[in-house]
This record gives C-alpha cells, sequence and structure tokens, in this order.
C-alpha cells in the first residue's frame, strides 16, 4: 500500500491553491529583493505619493464635531447631573454602611461566599487609604452602566425585531470591537471637553456593545418552539417579545450585564489618562509616573479587587440562583447602620487610612532589593530577548546582527548563506510532498532577514492578497488589499508595520506557549486546576493593570510592553486549546481507542484535528486581545499605531487619532476575517 | 358561514415554498407548468427554491382526528405551521371555517390564536422562567383574563391532564411526559376548537408515550376536538387517527382510513410504511365487507363492521361461506367472505 504524501511530486502539474499563493507571493519578495538598490520606492512608500489623509479626517471631524458640540456640550451637561449625585452619595454614605450593603448584596446574590468576598473586598480598598478615589471611581461606573446597559439593550431588541438593521448591527459591533479603546477618547474629549463626563460617555460607549451582543444572541438562541408557543398563545408581538422571548433569554441577557460592567469599569479606569478626576486609575497612573510601585501595585490591587467583586457578584445573575435567606440581608444592613451611629464620631476618615502602607513600602524596598540582587539576571533576560529575538523581528537579521550585540557583524555572504540554506530546506520539503511548507519556509527566512518593520510594502499587499485568497476566496483577497493601501496611502504604513511586527511577535509568543498550556491541560487534569484560577483572574483584571508589574521589573520599553500583551493575550488561545481537544466526542476516542492508538497517536490524529477549529478561533480571540492590549502598552514604551493614538489624546489631534485607531481596527478586521476564513475552512472539512 | 357541512379546516392547493422571491416563482411556475403541481416543483427546485408543501388538499371534519404521516423532511411539520400560520404559506388557501385564513391580518390571526386554536410541540415549548400553572395560564393572561379567573382555569385543566400537585414547579423540574402534559394542558386552556399537535409524543420513551397516547384519545374522546396530529411513527397513526394523510417530499401521496392505508396502499411507499404493521389490528371488517342484505344463518359468528380483521378472522376460522355483518344496532349491513379476510392480511412478499 503507498500513502499519497509519501511519493515524491517535485513538479506537480497542478498546485494547490496555498501553494499557488505561496509561490506568488514568494517571486514578489524575490523581485522586492534583488531591485531594493535600484528602485527604493518599492521598499519605503515615497513621502511625497502619501496623501495627507490624516489632516483631512481631522479637518472633517473637527467641522463635524464642532457642528454637533453644542448638542454634546447639552448632554454633558445633563449628565453631570446624575454624576454628581451618584458623587455625592457614594462620597458622603459612611463607608461602615456601604461595606453593610455591598456584603448583604453579596448574601442576596450568593450566599455566604459572595458576602465574604464583598466585606473582604471593600474591606481592603478600606484599608488601602484609597476609598475615596474607589468611590469617585465607582460613581463613574454606576451612572455608565445604566446608560450602556439601556442603550445596549436597545439596540438589541432593535436588531432583533428588524432583520434589515440587524446585519448592520452586528457589521457595526464587530467594528467596534477592533476599534481601540484609546482612539474613542480623542474625539469624546473634543466634543465634552475635559472632565469626568468624557471617561462616563467612553465607558458608556464601550460598554454598550456585549450588552446588544449579548441580547440579539440570547433572543436569536431562545428555542423555536417556545416562541411558536408564544404565538400560538395568542400574544401580541409586544406581549410575545416582554412576557416570554426576554425572560427566557434570561442567562444571557444576564452574560450580558456581566461584561457591560467589567467593561465599564475597565473604560473607566482607561479614561484616567485624560485625567482631571482623582479617580483610581489616576492614582495608578500617578503613582506609575512618579516610580512609587509599591503603592502604584497597591492602587492597581484595589482595580482587581473591584474588578473580581464585580464580576463575581454579577456573574451569580447568569447562574441558576438559589434564594438565600432575606433575614440574614436585614441583619447585615441593621448591623451596619448599628455600627455607624454608634461610632459615629469616632469613625476615621478612610482616607486617612494608612494600614497598608508598610506594606506599599514593604513592596517598594523588596522590589528594589529584588531588581538589585537579580539585576544581571533580568537584564540579561531583557537584553537577550531585545537583541536575539524581538529586534532581528523587527529590523531583520541584516541589521540587527551587529559586533556589539551578536559579536560579529553581518555580510550579504551570510544572507546569500542563509538564503542557500532556505532554499535547500525548502527544496527538502517539495520533495517529501510538502510544497507549500517549503514555500512558506523560504517567505519566514527572507522575512526574517528584512525585518518586519522593512518589509517592502508590494511584498506585504500581495502576500496578505495571497492569505486572504486561501482564507476566503477573491472577496477576503479584495478587501484586505483595500483596507491595507488606504494605510499605505495615507502615511501611517511604517507604524503599522511596526504595530504589526509587536502584536505578531506577542500572537507567536502566545500562540506556542499558550498551546503548549493548553495541551497540557488538556491531558493533564491537575493543570488545569492551577491554570484555570490564573486564566480567570486574567481575564478580570482591568488591561491597565497589566502594565504595573512589567513595569516594576522591566521598567519602561518594548520589552515590557510585550510583556504586558502577552500576559492579557495569552488566555483565550490556553482556553479555547484545551476546550478543543477536551470536547472531543467520546465516540470518536472510543473508536480511535478500539483501532489500537497510542495516546500520542490519538492526540495527533484525532483530537489536534478535531480541535483546529475552536484552537483557530482562539488564535483569533488571541490577536483581537493583542491588538487591544497594544494601545494600552503604548503608555509604556511602544512604537507604532498605539503611540500615535497615544500621542493624539495628549495633542487632542482627532485626524491621526481617528486615522491611527481606523489603521489598527483594519490590521484587526483583516487578522480576524482570515483566520475565521480558516477556522471556517476546517470546519466545513470536518463537516461541522 | 358555519353549517354541519363545512369542514372544520380545508387547505385547498396549497403551497410553502422556501427561497428569496418565493412567491412570484411559484405563480411563475404554475403558469408555465399549466397548472401541474409536480411539474412547478420540479422547476422551482431547479431554480434553487425548496417546495416543502406542494398543492395540498384536504378537509378535516370537525371533531376529526386528521393525523399528517411521514419521514423526517417530508414537509409534515412545515405543513401544520403552515396552517397554524406560523408560517405564511406560499400559495392556495387555509379555511378555517369557511374563511380564509391565509395572509390574513395579524390582528385576526391573533383573534384565532385566542379563541380557536390551540398548539402542542414536540419539544414542549414550554416557558422556562414560568411555573406549571403559569405555563397554563399564560394564554389567557395575553387576553387579559385576572389572575385569579385565569388560574382557576389552569388547575382545571391541570387536573384534566392529571398534573395536580405540580402546579407550582418549574418545567426542568419535571419529567419529560410530565412537561408534555403541561404542553397539552397549556393548549387546552382557552378551551379551542382547533388542535394542534406537532408530533407531541415522539420525544418521549416508549411507555410514556403510549400512556399519553392511551390518555389523549381519552381527552379526545369527551372534548372532541377537531384535530391535526403529525407523527412519523404509522403505528401511533393508525392507532389514532380518524383519518390520515401519507407525506412525502412535500406531497401528499395518500388520504385515508387506517384501514385504506393499511389494506390499499397507493403506491410502493405506503406499502413500505404498512409492511411491519399487523394489518389485523388496524383494518376493520368494514374494509372488506360487501354491502348488502344477507339471512342470518344458523353459524352466524356475530362479526361487526368495527371489528378489526384479526378478531373477525378469529370467529371465522372454520367457515368457508360468505358470513353477514352486523352495525353497532345489530342491523345486518353486508357480507364477508372468510377468505377475503384471510386475503387482505397476506403479508406481502414485495
Amino acid at each position: 500500500m503507498t500513502v499519497a504524501a509519501d511519493v515524491p511530486t517535485p513538479a506537480r502539474a497542478h498546485l494547490t491553491a496555498g501553494a499557488q499563493a505561496a509561490l506568488i507571493t514568494l517571486i514578489v519578495g524575490a523581485l522586492c529583493l534583488a531591485l531594493e538598490p535600484h528602485v527604493p520606492w518599492l521598499v519605503k512608500w515615497p513621502a511625497s505619493w502619501e496623501v495627507p489623509a490624516t489632516q483631512w479626517v481631522g479637518a472633517f471631524l473637527d467641522w463635524f464635531l464642532n457642528a454637533i458640540k453644542p448638542a454634546a456640550r447639552l448632554f454633558s451637561d445633563l449628565m453631570a447631573y446624575p454624576m454628581n449625585w451618584a458623587n455625592f452619595v457614594l462620597g458622603n454614605t459612611p463607608w461602615p454602611i456601604l461595606i453593610g450593603l455591598v456584603t448583604a448584596l453579596g448574601w442576596y446574590l450568593g450566599g455566604l461566599p459572595m458576602a465574604a468576598l464583598g466585606f473582604l473586598g471593600l474591606g481592603f480598598v478600606l484599608a488601602s487609604g484609597y476609598w475615596a478615589e474607589s468611590m469617585n471611581t465607582l460613581a463613574l461606573v454606576a451612572v455608565s452602566v445604566p446608560v450602556a446597559l439601556i442603550v445596549g439593550s436597545a439596540i438589541g431588541i432593535l436588531a432583533n425585531e428588524v432583520p434589515r438593521v440587524k446585519s448592520v448591527v452586528q457589521a457595526v459591533l464587530d467594528i467596534m470591537q477592533t476599534v481601540p479603546t484609546f482612539a474613542y477618547l480623542t474625539p469624546l474629549l473634543l466634543l465634552f471637553g475635559f472632565g469626568p463626563v468624557v471617561g462616563l460617555i467612553a465607558s458608556a460607549i464601550y460598554a454598550a456593545p456585549p450588552m446588544a451582543r449579548n441580547v440579539m444572541l440570547g433572543l436569536e438562541r431562545v428555542e423555536p418552539e417556545i416562541k411558536e408557543a408564544a404565538i400560538m398563545s395568542g400574544g401580541t408581538r409586544f406581549q410575545q417579545l416582554f412576557q416570554v422571548e426576554i425572560p427566557a433569554a434570561a442567562t444571557q441577557i444576564m452574560v450580558g450585564v456581566n461584561q457591560c460592567l467589567m467593561a465599564a469599569l475597565s473604560m473607566v479606569i482607561i479614561a484616567a489618562v485624560i485625567g482631571g478626576f482623582n479617580d483610581i486609575g489616576w492614582e495608578v497612573l500617578l503613582t506609575m509616573r512618579k516610580a512609587q510601585f509599591g503603592e502604584s501595585l497597591l492602587a492597581g490591587m484595589v482595580i482587581v479587587v473591584f474588578a473580581v467583586v464585580i464580576d463575581r457578584m454579577s456573574g451569580t445573575l447568569a447562574t441558576e440562583r438559589q434564594r438565600y435567606d432575606n433575614r440574614v440581608v436585614w441583619a447585615v444592613l441593621g448591623f451596619a447602620v448599628l455600627f455607624t451611629l454608634l461610632f459615629w464620631a469616632r469613625l476615621p476618615n478612610p482616607s486617612e487610612l494608612t494600614l497598608l502602607d508598610p506594606v506599599a513600602q514593604a513592596v517598594d524596598s523588596g522590589l528594589t532589593a529584588f531588581t538589585q540582587d537579580n539585576g544581571p539576571w533580568l537584564d540579561a533576560l531583557k537584553n537577550n530577548s531585545m537583541f536575539y529575538v524581538l529586534l532581528p523581528l523587527r529590523i531583520g537579521l541584516d541589521q540587527a546582527v551587529l559586533p556589539f550585540t551578536w559579536g560579529f557583524q553581518w555580510t550579504p555572504a551570510m544572507s546569500f548563506g542563509l538564503f542557500a540554506v532556505g532554499a535547500a530546506i525548502a527544496l527538502l520539503m517539495a520533495w517529501r510532498g510538502h510544497l507549500t511548507g517549503g514555500l512558506v519556509t523560504l517567505i519566514l527566512i527572507g522575512m526574517l532577514e528584512t525585518g518586519i518593520a522593512n518589509l517592502p510594502w508590494p511584498f506585504v499587499l500581495t502576500g496578505a492578497a495571497a492569505l486572504g485568497w486561501v482564507a476566503g476566496g477573491w472577496r477576503l483577497a479584495a478587501l484586505s488589499v483595500a483596507l491595507l493601501s488606504t494605510i499605505l496611502i495615507s502615511g501611517l504604513w511604517e507604524r503599522a508595520l511596526l504595530s504589526l511586527y509587536l502584536s505578531g511577535a506577542a500572537v507567536f509568543f502566545c500562540a506556542v506557549v499558550g498551546g503548549l498550556i493548553g495541551l497540557a491541560s488538556a491531558v493533564w487534569s491537575p493543570v488545569w486546576k492551577i491554570v484555570r484560577p490564573i486564566c480567570d483572574m486574567l481575564q478580570t483584571i482591568p488591561l491597565f493593570v497589566f502594565l504595573i508589574p512589567v513595569l516594576m521589573v522591566f521598567q519602561i520599553g518594548e520589552f515590557s510592553a510585550f510583556l504586558a500583551i502577552c500576559a492579557y493575550a495569552i488566555v483565550p488561545m490556553i482556553r479555547y486549546t484545551r476546550h478543543g481537544l477536551v470536547n472531543t466526542p467520546d465516540e470518536m476516542m472510543e473508536a480511535a481507542i478500539a483501532s489500537g492508538a497510542t495516546e500520542w497517536q490519538i492526540m495527533r490524529d484525532v483530537r489536534a484535528p478535531y480541535a483546529a477549529p475552536t484552537i483557530l478561533l482562539g488564535l483569533n480571540q488571541t490577536i483581537l486581545y493583542a491588538f487591544a492590549m497594544l494601545v494600552i502598552a503604548a503608555l509604556i514604551g511602544t512604537t507604532g499605531l498605539g503611540q500615535s493614538i497615544y500621542l493624539a489624546l495628549g495633542q487632542a489631534d482627532v485626524g491621526l487619532g481617528i486615522s491611527a485607531g481606523a489603521a489598527m481596527a483594519i490590521l484587526a478586521l483583516i487578522a480576524d476575517r482570515m483566520v475565521q476564513g480558516f477556522a471556517e475552512e476546517r470546519r466545513k472539512a470536518l463537516g461541522l | 358561514m358555519t353549517d354541519a357541512n363545512t369542514p372544520a379546516i380545508a387547505c385547498r392547493n396549497l403551497w410553502q415554498v422556501f427561497g428569496q422571491g418565493a412567491e412570484k416563482a411559484l405563480t411563475d411556475a404554475l403558469a408555465r407548468s399549466g397548472d401541474d403541481a409536480e411539474k412547478a416543483a420540479a422547476e422551482l427546485r431547479e431554480h434553487g427554491f425548496i417546495p416543502a408543501v406542494q398543492n395540498a388538499n384536504f378537509d378535516v371534519r370537525d371533531g376529526e382526528l386528521f393525523v399528517i404521516m411521514g419521514l423526517s423532511g417530508s414537509g409534515k411539520s412545515t405543513l401544520i405551521r403552515c396552517i397554524s400560520q406560523l408560517l405564511p404559506g406560499t400559495g392556495g388557501e387555509i379555511r378555517i371555517d369557511g374563511d380564509n385564513v391565509r395572509g390574513a391580518p395579524k390582528k385576526k390571526l391573533t383573534e384565532l390564536r385566542r379563541k380557536k386554536m390551540g398548539m402542542v410541540f414536540q419539544h414542549f415549548g414550554l416557558f422556562p422562567h414560568m411555573t406549571v400553572a403559569e405555563n397554563v395560564a399564560y394564554p389567557l393572561r395575553v387576553q387579559g383574563v385576572g389572575r385569579k379567573e385565569r388560574l382557576a382555569r389552569a388547575q382545571e385543566v391541570i387536573s384534566l391532564v392529571g398534573l395536580e400537585g405540580r402546579e407550582d414547579s418549574f418545567p426542568r423540574q419535571l419529567s419529560g411526559g410530565q412537561r408534555q402534559r403541561v404542553g397539552i394542558a397549556r393548549s387546552l386552556a382557552v378551551n379551542p376548537d382547533i388542535w394542534f399537535l406537532d408530533e407531541p409524543f415522539s420525544a418521549l420513551d416508549p411507555l410514556i408515550r403510549r400512556q399519553l397516547q392511551d390518555e389523549f384519545l381519552r381527552i379526545q374522546a369527551t372534548l372532541k376536538k377537531s384535530i391535526v396530529f403529525i407523527t412519523h411513527d404509522i403505528a401511533e397513526a393508525l392507532k389514532l387517527a380518524d383519518r390520515i394523510a401519507i407525506m412525502r417530499d412535500g406531497k401528499i401521496v395518500q388520504i385515508g382510513t387506517p384501514s385504506d392505508i393499511v389494506l390499499r396502499p397507493v403506491d410502493d411507499y405506503v406499502r413500505e410504511f404498512s409492511k411491519d404493521v399487523a394489518k389485523g389490528q388496524h383494518a376493520k371488517v368494514a374494509s372488506v365487507m360487501r354491502p348488502g342484505d344477507a339471512e342470518r344463518g344458523p353459524d352466524d359468528p356475530g362479526l361487526t363492521v368495527n371489528m378489526t380483521l384479526d378478531a373477525a378472522l378469529a370467529r371465522c376460522m372454520a367457515l368457508y361461506e360468505p358470513v353477514p355483518v352486523h352495525d353497532e344496532t345489530g342491523a345486518i349491513v353486508g357480507t364477508v367472505n372468510p377468505s377475503d379476510l384471510a386475503a387482505a392480511l397476506q403479508v406481502d412478499d414485495a
């Protein structure tokens, strides 16, 4: 018996789609390399060809925003009322009563564990001395969340009722998911002026989509027979919707409420960068800038505590709930009031509490000691990663290999040697029947030689078109080229490549390491027992907080940004990999075992292929997460689009902010469509 | 409008075609083929449309239990959804008590559902957030019936289906059989004239299924609704039906009494179905009787028209001459030849 793959087929008459695409990309890349000395515009898009799109966008938006400014200011004045009110209430309620309220709420929602979580969480906040700042943050969340819930539900219901609106809403939500958070802020700043209202509105805008999405999803997933039963019961559309469909979708809608809360909190904290409001996010930024990492970490912990309390408590809404004894609720509240009254005169001002300051100082000194003791080692880690991995990826071996770092100078002869080795590998692989693999190897070696930031633009466009074509046909290829071309001619190309490089490196790292952790978790359940709470935790922490620990150890720089992105983006890769591998149908496993396959063979031949579409979706999420974090990481030193967005915020340059945001969104969108395309193809191939 | 002879439901040239712009495509296809349903359906399919119900014609009489039987994908669920107007239908008419309801305004349909129709679903379609009593009372709630009144009515129907004591349970706390009892009770809450049941017992265990079939017959014996009942199970169809319509690929291939279906299948497809059923248990003496008078002989085995063939054959094992058949009153209405009885029961090898 012969197996097709073992038959050497060096020159096939018909190339597969993948091989064709790879071949074309390779030829274009090789041509660019060869022509580079003679035709410099092949590599670097000449500045004179650029269209001042950023200015145009800026001019248009300035005009537009100015036109709607009066309405916006009115709205912002209106929003100031509930916000001031919430601020006043939260700021002036004695702390024992608030702690009592949260504890009672915890009991009502989830019994003893939730009550304890609420009590300890708020106790920690009180002890940290950040009570007042926390209440400011909470006031923002308390106002933005109802707005987001109402708007999100209205959009979700509207989309459900009017099929024509649905596809539009879906598309807009998809795009909003890819537009980086900071990009919202600049135009809002122009519209509403500096102040907390910007944070409020930004967080409402950011938090409404998850609600809308979940309402839509929930309504869509109501069993058709339940909907039909409502119709046959003679309900009007209004009755069907509000008496049957929405209550039946309650679980999914509560997931939306949970996500909405978390998104609002996350955005409120990010919005602190525009300042002007003494909230906890601002506190983190301030201490971070002053390099008071102990305080910074403490403030960060307060944010994490809030995130965990809000997440876990609202999470109980989405699960089947037991009823807990209401008398306990009243008892807790009564005790809180009694406590307040009894000790009214002696209640300490929460801002003056310094119970945890020694801890912060200990962390600070401990950290100093740690970095001093481990300095050489940490520096070596950082420098080696930079010099031997990140830098070559960014500017290519031909520029990164210097006597100063690698101990020798890269020469053209070495380039030639590298390509010769690459060609040999490619030939060998082609000989073994993996023509596409060989071609891709050659392309990758070429990219390593050149560096992602220096890739010739015709090569990038061709490569994107080729990938798009393989993943989703001509339409995706055309879309990719069209969208990338707008970046190219608008003068953001170099920054886009830099962003691509850093997120690409992080995604690659996450894919490999996260994939391995996911695999280990799937194979060996004790690993999952440890990994799972870590993943839960990482997903609960607001983006912003990831910066603190990396900054503490590695200072400002690209490597810290890289680590922060990885820490945030690795979670979906782990989760989806494990999920895909664990959920192989039992029947398939049994069939493989009955066929006499070993554990390893089952993994390779049955579980991995079956899990492939799920793992690809995880990769997709990882990519989107990496892009989201890339912009936040601009705070601690990255180059590229993220930096531009951040700078634009500082200069209130709407054109640059929106253009750079759009460029990020384009990159994320293309990556998303391509990976989804591959996943879809795999699913189809498996008949799922 | 309504008199004794108006059927409760009448379908005339009913079509349900899926696809963008199906209505126009159907009209065109019918015009081109000269109203030939076969040709029109073939043409529609060619153009990517799905003719799920093709040219259905039948009446359901007042108080009749009309079963529509077919395999999955034969269009039976689509058909019942057309009749109940959960699907709009693409062509033809559906008359309820003589009134065409296809394409009727929403308000009229809602009114019709509130007063005249009830429906039971294969997977029950219970509202997960309501208790048993609230589920059953829901059709009354949408009409604005007061809480006390509607719960009292719900209690009545709940007793009818034998679920007393479970009023305050939620659907998730019930077994499959109990859930379908709730579904049945809910569909009867407004005391409708027309009762749709879409594979009501298919999701249940065989034992529970039989129990519910028997109870369903008991309920129907007292309520006498006009029923459209969908099933894919020939034994269930034969057991329950007054008349059966057999569907295949969107077409109704035969309509007849259980005896007709068993003894006179119109084609191999129908024959294939009845092959495995014990014909003697389902066909009645009436289906092989020759009408006419006969003398009351000394060895009259006392056959009646409603006797199953099995029972009749057992009584005239030793007889070779035609024997008289009596109606319910005892009067002789015809004769049957014992050899015809035996012949009718013969299993075809084809």
